[in-house]
């Protein structure tokens, strides 16, 4: 129990004291049970407060502190900063958040804030009081990582990797490495063929002894945590017998890439005739003929491609834009043209984002005669197969939607990304989640884009979505970067706010393991019987576990039972505000006692009194307090906002409205 | 239900055109055009139909001969597309839709179908002259008679016959409908644009300098003058003094309008001049020929000079026959008849868009 516990109320300026008495709650919280100061700050996250508070700590030995102001998101660290300084630990100091849930929401009705904020902050002193110190554990950590996927992305990363001194280990499904890369083609603005970047990376991975290469390899099962993980694998490469290894890790990457859409039987004709086929396909082709595209042996005259296949599909299944797909088209387009002086292009679209650099492929295409033709998805392009010939009808948006039609020597489908066919076996293998559009789900698209809820655990590469080449190259060498400062010295820092088990309580029913999808609970003998316990490093404090264990044996730390009752009796205490404050409270009843809007223009008072003997018309109040009817208008507005008046049907000439008092 | 044709826009580039495959649509040279409203809306309408190869709508719309090229679009385009040159080269492509011998899209299409035709004329004429075949007075006497045939046949054979295809695409296929009266009603506007240009002051560009519009209109009265005093008024043997100084003035008048147009024309500065399509060169350039031809020719006769200096007149004959024979019916000359035939048929449907709404 901590009894000298310090407060600070923070006026942030004017957001928070302009609506929340601060001065009022000041002087309530310093008789508080515990509390051996309390003041009321301009800024609690300045300086010179920062400086007041360090010394108020070590010149009054404050056990804990609470500091009232701002969301937790935004200054936890700061004061947990200011802590430290001062010698406190910092888990005794407790946020209390009075602006975003007290000032702002409630600037309507300011003695109500007040009112919360007080609640609030008692609520965080008695936390205080029963807030212990926490130190975060420190684990010894494997210097080896594994790379999942030998695409563009792990390639990369696994170079890297191997280059800052770690042992990885690289396996890769296919006999190959590559992945996509190795059939894209000639690749923009390189225009180079895809495979000349994997067959560097093959030498440099190949030459490189800190990198052990698996090829035709799969993962069987991932035991462990961050920092000492255990994988098993199934190699069968070929010319050796097939083998089941276990490789020991502190940290993996899973590039496992994506899968092109595969259109569905006679979606837009696909499988009903040869000259329909899929952009991946064309661009084989190709490959294979150095660009020259002929089908039965004769020159393509006239190729249309239609975008959009198996992407934004606003009631299928694939909701994403596949982000590549226009920029792999237009760019097609140009390599085609090249090599194809006579060939007509068209491009049957419902948006072009060739985004950032890209653009200049579309530029390029549609100033080397490509057609663009819009449709939209209610009124897709109808493709019809008579013995040889492909007909595509459909309207051109641009010519009032006159019906158009043509038979182009191939019909192109440009088909997006859809997660690997095997996405969901290494999700749950790794148990990494899934997103709404079936990738790989990072923890937070901004602020965590490439970890996974699996401490330890990092996705890179298109597995996570949509990717060009060198976005997928960026994420997993972002990734590649975390997984370096995770492992640093061999040692992994482990936060401290996870679950806690009463060994005497737990009567181990095995309820919180089966509900932990972490697989931080497991169970062990204690004095004879068995009970649960928790693995720090694999515990994400998410106290799923807790509600569910029949004896209470079971806490968070910082969040245990008792500290959350005790916020919840602090919170519902009575708050007794000074006699000014009520007055202020208790509405005139009859209505003819002038009112006082004290903290608002003193206008708003005005206008107010006007209407004290019935409802009144913008002109007629203005008129009676002799202003201009815009000025009048504009405070009523705001007034009509904040719930002070509101209106009363029309005038008799149905011009005005009238206005009445709601306070 | 239309098809698209995939080769056109490569055609069409023969007739001109060269950069409306940069046209992204925007409109913004539909907005600054004075003369396109919400009936005739140009020019993107056009270049989308250019661009997919709608030829059937490009047919049977009268736009492009709306379009006086002021150039406003093409300057203020985005893309740089030049509408203004699709718009030209547009009608010539008409030209030789409405053309029934279909000349008209070979000499377009191929320079060097013009200059064989004109070398034919030039060989023809030399071979006569040189076989003997005609004295001096015969020469100028059937160079007389050959003007007044060629007229006459070339508008019943050729250009008679191509106006009423013209009518048919514009005016018959889209409305189906015939109505005398609109034909009647309508035909002071045939006139009226035949010989004043009128439309072309709704352009704001046009109003403000008048220059142009005036020039061309005193070569469209000296060139129909001309015409007129050399074939009814037999001009190179005339003994009428007010005759032979009317024949100075218009011919001296066309050789100097022809040749600022040809100025303009090298000079390129503004949208209208900027691109010259081999058409535009012969038409200009012969034009001139003729002007100072004629006026050399009887120049001579009045100094009795041509005797000894007959190749002079050969040379006029020969700059005659090839414009009555390729330029007028297959060249840019059939302009001044099919736009102001084209305001005609115009004004027809719109009286018969109003008539029908009355209904």
């Amino acid at each position: 129990m901590k009894e000298r516990i310090g407060v600070y109320i923070c006026h942030c300026g004017g957001n928070i004291s302009d609506y929340v008495d601060v001065a009022e709650a000041q002087r309530l919280m310093q008789d508080e049970d515990g509390v051996l100061l309390a003041k009321h700050v301009m800024f609690a996250c300045s300086d010179a407060t920062q400086t007041e508070m360090v010394n108020d700590i070590k010149e009054h030995n404050l056990d804990a502190i609470v500091v009232a102001s701002c969301s937790p998101k935004l200054h936890t660290h700061t004061f947990r900063g200011v802590a430290d300084r001062a010698g406190l630990n910092k888990y005794n100091y407790i946020q209390v958040n009075i602006r975003e849930q007290c000032s702002w929401p409630h600037s309507d009705k300011p003695i109500d804030a007040t009112h919360k904020a007080i609640g609030l902050i008692r609520a965080g002193i008695k936390k205080a009081a029963l807030s212990e110190a926490l130190e975060s554990t420190e684990i010894n950590a494997t210097e080896a990582s594994l790379v999942v996927g030998a695409g563009i992305a792990g390639m990369k990363a696994a170079i890297e990797l191997a280059r800052n001194g770690n042992q990885v280990y690289l396996i890769e499904k296919e006999a190959r490495m590559g992945g996509q890369l190795r059939d894209v083609g000639t690749i923009f603005p390189t225009n180079k063929p895809g495979f000349e970047l994997i067959d560097r990376l093959t030498q440099e991975i190949k030459s490189d002894s800190r990198i052990t290469l698996f090829t035709e390899t799969e993962v069987e099962k991932v035991n462990g945590s961050i920092g000492n993980f255990s994988v098993d694998v199934h190699v069968r490469m070929a010319g050796t017998n097939t083998e089941n290894m276990t490789l020991a890790v502190g940290s993996i990457l899973i590039t496992t890439g994506f899968d092109h859409y595969l259109p569905k039987e006679n979606e837009y004709g696909f499988g009903q005739s040869d000259r329909i086929i899929t952009l991946p396909e064309l661009k084989k082709r190709m490959s294979a003929s150095g660009g020259i595209v002929t089908h039965n042996g004769k020159p393509v005259r006239s190729l249309a491609f239609v975008y959009c296949v198996g992407s934004r599909q606003s009631k299928g299944e694939n909701k994403y834009c596949s982000r590549t797909c226009c920029m792999s088209a237009t760019h097609t387009a140009l390599l085609l043209k090249e090599k194809n002086r006579d060939m007509k292009i068209l491009h049957l679209y419902r948006d072009i984002r060739t985004y950032g650099k890209m653009e200049i492929l579309y530029e390029k295409s549609s100033k080397q005669g490509d057609i663009y033709l819009k449709f939209e998805e209610k009124e897709p392009p109808v493709v019809e197969v008579n013995g040889d010939n492909v007909s595509v009808k459909m309207k051109d948006y641009l010519t009032q939607k006159q019906e158009i039609e043509f038979q182009p020597d191939l019909l192109v489908l440009v088909t997006g990304s859809v997660p690997r066919s095997d996405s969901t076996d290494i999700s749950s293998k790794f148990k990494i989640p899934i997103g709404a559009d079936k990738f790989f789900n990072e923890v937070h698209p901004k602020l965590k884009p490439v970890e996974t809820v699996i401490n330890g655990v990092l996705i890179g590469g298109s597995c996570q979505g949509p990717k060009n080449i060198s976005e997928s190259v960026q994420s997993s060498l972002s990734a590649v970067s975390k997984m370096m400062s995770l492992i640093k010295d061999h040692r992994i820092q482990l936060d401290p706010v996870i679950a806690r088990v009463n060994a005497d309580a737990c009567i181990w029913c095995g309820k919180c393991a089966e509900v932990c999808e972490f697989d931080a609970i497991k169970q062990v003998e204690y004095n004879g019987k068995q009970i649960a316990e928790i693995n720090p490093a694999t515990c994400k404090g998410c106290g799923i576990c807790t509600p569910i264990c029949p004896t209470d044996a079971l806490d968070i730390k910082l969040f245990s039972n008792a500290e959350i009752e005790s916020m919840i009796d602090g919170f519902m205490s009575e708050v007794k505000l000074s006699d000014g404050q009520k007055n202020e409270e208790e509405k005139p009843a009859s209505g003819k006692k002038p009112i006082t809007l004290k903290r608002f223009p003193e206008i708003w008072t005005r206008i107010a009194n006007t209407m004290q003997n019935g409802h009144k018309t913008i002109p007629e109040i203005s008129q009676e307090l002799g202003l201009d009817t815009n000025t009048v208008t504009w405070h009523l507005m705001t007034m009509n906002k904040y719930y002070f008046v509101e209106s009363d049907g029309m005038d008799k000439k149905d011009e005005y409205y009238y206005y009445k008092l709601k306070i | 239900m239309a098809t698209i044709n995939f080769e056109f826009a490569d055609d069409i580039k023969k007739f001109g055109a060269n950069d409306f495959d940069a046209c992204f649509n925007c409109g913004t040279c539909t907005a600054i055009c004075d003369l396109s409203d919400a009936d005739n809306s140009f020019p993107r309408k056009m270049i989308r139909y250019t661009t997919l190869g709608i030829t059937d709508e490009i047919k049977t719309s009268l736009d492009p001969w709306l379009c006086y090229y002021c150039g406003d679009c093409s300057t203020s385009c985005p893309r740089q597309a030049d509408p203004g040159n699709l718009m030209m080269s547009l009608r010539r492509w008409l030209m030789s839709k409405y053309d029934w011998t279909g000349l008209s899209g070979l000499l377009y299409r191929h320079m060097s179908a013009y200059i064989v035709a004109f070398l034919l004329i030039v060989g023809g004429i030399a071979g006569a002259y040189l076989s003997d075949v005609f004295t001096q007075e015969e020469w100028l006497h059937y160079g007389h008679i050959f003007e007044m045939v060629a007229i006459g046949a070339i508008f019943a054979v050729i250009l008679l016959p191509n106006l009423i295809r013209m009518w048919f695409f514009t005016v018959w296929k889209p409305t189906k409908k015939f109505n005398i009266q609109h034909h009647l009603k309508a035909l002071g506007d045939l006139f009226l644009h035949m010989f004043t240009q009128k439309r072309s002051l709704d352009c704001e560009k046009e109003r403000r300098d008048k220059i142009w519009y005036y020039e061309h209109l005193l070569l469209v009265f000296s060139y129909l003058s001309l015409l007129f005093t050399t074939v009814f008024l037999d001009w190179f043997s005339t003994e009428s003094v007010y005759v032979n100084v009317f024949g100075y003035v218009v011919s001296g008048i066309i050789f100097i309008v022809t040749t600022d147009f040809v100025i303009r024309r090298i000079r390129k500065r503004n949208e209208k001049s900027k691109f010259s399509h081999p058409s535009d060169w012969f038409f200009v350039i012969w034009l001139l020929m003729m002007g100072i031809s004629a006026f050399a020719v009887r120049v001579l006769i009045d100094t009795n000079l041509l005797e000894n200096t007959f190749a002079v007149y050969l040379f006029h004959l020969t700059v005659l026959v090839q414009w009555a024979l390729i330029i007028v019916p297959f060249g840019k000359w059939t302009h001044f008849l099919y736009r102001s035939f084209a305001m005609y048929f115009e004004k027809i449907k719109s009286l018969t868009a109003v008539a029908s709404k009355k209904q």
